[in-house]
C-alpha cells in the first residue's frame, strides 16, 4: 500500500512517502532524519495522540483548567477521553503536572493538569 | 516575558513590563494543545505550560509586571501612559520593547453576502470562549479558513462533542502548517475543501446555514458548484493581523505587508531607542521563534542603551521574486543578521539567494516551502561586511 504522511515530530513537517505491507515499511522517501521512520511505523502499526483539553473547576480563578494525558495514546481513544472530560470536575486548587485523573477506561490513561489554579472563596473569578 | 528574561539576563536592571490581560502570557493561555517548545526546551508543551517557564523566570528574576494595565499612548520620546483600576499613570522610558502580538482579521467575514444572525465567530474567539470561558458555541460547524487557529478549533470541537462538517479554503493551499492539517483534520475526518468558500449566510436569529462555492483559477465561483450546507455555527480563521495602533499613534512607519513596523537587524523601529518583537512585529506560526526573536532583539536593546547602536551604512534590504516579505527591512550594521521570510506559494526543491547586485553573498537550499511556514536564515557578519546593497529573492 502507498501513503503520504507528515511527520509531525518536529516543525520540519517532512512530507514522508511510503510503501507498505500491513506494518512493514518496504520503500520510505522524505524522512530527514530516523525519527521520521518511527513516526511512519508508529502511525501504520499503532498511532498515538497527546490529548489535551479542559475540565471544570470549582472555586478557581479560572472555570477551567486545562489538561492533557501524560504520555501519548492510541488515536481512537481521543474522543472517549473528551468524553470523560466534558463530564469531570475538579476541586481548586490544581498545580501544574497535577494529576487530575487516573487510569481513564481502564487503559492506564492519566490525565495531568497543564496550569496552575488559584482557589478563590467567592465566585469572582478572573474570567467573569 | 522573552524580551524581559533577556534584558535581565544582560544586566538592566530597571524594566517594566506593561500587561492589558488578568495574567501573564498572552495568547498561550488559550492555546491549550501541545506542541510548543519543541525547540527551545525540546519537549511538547501546552501553551499554559510554555507560557509559565517564562512567568517562573519573570518572577524569580523580580521583574516587576502589571497587569489588567493597557498602554494607552506611547510617543516617541518614549512616554508611555498606563491606565488600571488605580488610574492613569505615565511613566517614560530608555528604551520601549512593543509585544503587543496580534489581532484576528474580520475582513472574510464582512465580505460574505446574506443575513448576519449570531454563531459567526473568529476561531481565536471560539478558543478563547471554549477554552478559557466554558463557554460552547455550537453543534454543527463550518470553518471558513485554514490557518492554524481553525484547524486546531477543528479538533477541539470535535473533542467537545460537536460535529465539524468540513474547513473551506479559498487558496489552492492551505494556509496552516501540515502537522495541524494532519492531527486536526485527518485524525478525523474533517474534509479540507481547497478552492472554496463562503458565498452566502442564511439564519434568523441564529445562522442556520451557509452556502459553500468552487473557486475557479480566477478566484471567481464557478457556475453550478454552489451548496447549501446546514449548521449553526461558522468559524473565522482568515488570518491575523500585528496590533500596531500603539505603533501607529507614535508615528512608527509600518511594512504593509507584514503589518508590523518596519524594522533594523536588531528589531530597532523607524523611532531610535524603540524595538519590536513576536506577533506584533510579524505574524509567527511557532511560539519558540517568538521567543528566539525577543532574545535577538534584546541585544540590539542594550547595544542602544550603551550607546553602541550606530549606523554604518544603511541600506535597504531589497525583496525579489518569490518572496512575500523580509524582516529586517533595512539594516544599520554589518552585525550577524537573522531574516525571516514568508514565501508567496508553496514550492519545492527552492534556493533563497541572498546577493549584492550580481554577487551572491550567501545561497540556501529549501526542500519544501509553504507560505504558512516563517524561514529564518542567518547571515554572518564577515558575510555581510562591506556590502553597499542586498537583495533577497526565492527561485
Ligand atoms: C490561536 C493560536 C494558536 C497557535 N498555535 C501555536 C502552536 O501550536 N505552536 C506554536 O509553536 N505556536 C503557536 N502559535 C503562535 C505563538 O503561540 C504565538 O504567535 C505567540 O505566543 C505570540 O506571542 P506574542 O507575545 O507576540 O503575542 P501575544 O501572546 O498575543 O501577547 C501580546 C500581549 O500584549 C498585550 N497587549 C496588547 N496591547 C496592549 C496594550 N495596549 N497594553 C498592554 N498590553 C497589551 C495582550 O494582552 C497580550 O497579552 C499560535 C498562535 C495563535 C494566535
Ligand atoms: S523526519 Fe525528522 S526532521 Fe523530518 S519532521 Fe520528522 S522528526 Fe522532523
Amino acid at each position: 500500500m502507498h501513503r503520504e504522511f507528515i511527520c509531525i515530530v518536529c516543525p520540519n513537517s517532512c512530507h514522508i512517502s511510503v510503501e507498505y505491507e500491513g506494518t512493514n515499511i518496504k520503500d520510505i522517501k522524505g524522512d530527514q532524519c530516523p525519527k521520521g521512520r518511527d513516526y511512519v511505523k508508529n502511525e501504520i502499526t499503532n498511532p498515538l495522540r497527546v490529548f489535551t483539553g479542559s475540565v471544570l473547576v470549582e472555586n478557581g480563578d479560572f472555570p477551567l483548567v486545562s489538561v492533557k494525558t501524560s504520555s501519548p495514546i492510541p488515536k481512537q481513544y481521543l474522543k472517549k477521553v473528551g468524553e470523560i472530560t466534558r463530564q469531570m470536575k475538579v476541586e481548586a486548587p490544581v498545580e501544574l503536572g497535577q494529576i487530575v485523573a487516573r487510569n481513564l477506561l481502564n487503559k492506564k490513561i492519566d490525565l495531568i493538569a497543564t496550569r496552575k489554579i488559584k482557589k478563590i472563596n467567592k465566585k469572582n473569578s478572573l474570567l467573569s | 516575558m522573552a524580551a524581559a528574561v533577556a534584558c535581565r539576563q544582560k544586566g538592566i536592571e530597571d524594566i517594566l513590563l506593561i500587561e492589558r490581560g488578568a495574567y501573564l502570557g498572552g495568547i498561550l493561555n488559550q492555546c491549550i494543545h501541545d506542541g510548543f517548545g519543541l525547540e527551545k526546551f525540546h519537549a511538547s508543551l501546552t501553551g499554559p505550560e510554555y507560557a509559565q517557564r517564562y512567568i517562573e523566570q519573570v518572577i524569580e528574576k523580580d521583574i516587576p509586571f502589571l497587569l489588567n494595565s493597557t498602554v494607552l499612548n506611547l510617543t516617541p520620546q518614549k512616554e508611555v501612559i498606563v491606565i488600571n483600576d488605580k488610574g492613569l499613570h505615565h511613566y517614560k522610558a530608555k528604551t520601549i520593547i512593543l509585544a503587543m502580538g496580534c489581532r484576528e482579521r474580520t475582513r472574510g467575514a464582512i465580505g460574505i453576502p446574506g443575513a448576519r444572525p449570531s454563531g459567526i465567530y473568529t476561531a481565536g474567539v471560539a478558543q478563547e470562549l471554549i477554552n478559557l470561558k466554558n463557554y460552547m458555541i455550537g453543534k454543527k460547524v463550518v470553518i471558513l479558513g485554514s490557518g492554524d487557529i481553525g484547524l486546531i478549533m477543528a479538533r477541539r470541537l470535535i473533542l467537545e462533542g460537536a460535529e465539524v462538517l468540513m474547513v473551506a479554503e479559498k487558496l489552492p493551499y492551505s494556509s496552516g502548517l501540515p502537522r495541524n492539517i494532519n492531527q486536526c483534520l485527518y485524525d478525523f475526518d474533517i474534509p479540507l475543501l481547497l478552492s472554496h468558500t463562503a458565498v452566502d449566510i442564511k439564519g434568523n436569529g441564529r445562522l442556520s446555514g451557509v452556502t459553500i462555492a468552487q473557486l475557479g483559477k480566477r478566484g471567481g465561483v464557478i457556475p453550478g458548484t454552489k451548496r447549501r450546507i446546514a449548521c449553526d455555527t461558522l468559524l473565522l480563521s482568515v488570518g491575523l493581523i500585528p496590533e500596531n495602533e500603539l505603533s501607529r499613534q507614535a508615528g512608527i512607519i509600518l511594512d504593509p505587508v507584514t503589518g508590523g513596523p518596519q524594522v533594523d537587524e536588531r528589531g530597532q523601529t523607524s523611532i531610535p531607542g524603540i524595538f519590536a518583537c513576536g506577533n506584533v512585529l510579524q505574524v509567527h506560526d511557532i511560539v519558540d521563534n517568538v521567543s528566539l526573536e525577543a532574545e535577538y532583539i534584546v541585544e540590539g536593546v542594550v547595544e542602544y542603551l550603551e550607546g553602541r547602536l550606530t549606523k554604518e551604512r544603511e541600506i535597504k534590504v531589497e525583496l525579489g521574486e518569490g518572496l512575500r516579505y523580509v524582516v529586517p527591512q533595512r539594516l544599520i550594521s554589518r552585525k550577524d543578521t537573522i531574516f525571516s521570510f514568508r514565501v508567496n506559494q508553496p514550492g519545492q526543491h527552492k534556493v533563497l539567494l541572498f546577493e549584492e547586485g550580481r554577487r551572491l553573498i550567501k545561497k540556501k537550499s529549501l526542500r519544501r516551502v509553504n507560505p504558512a511556514e516563517m524561514v529564518r536564515v542567518k547571515l554572518s557578519s564577515l558575510e555581510l561586511e562591506g556590502i553597499k546593497r542586498l537583495k533577497v529573492r526565492l527561485v
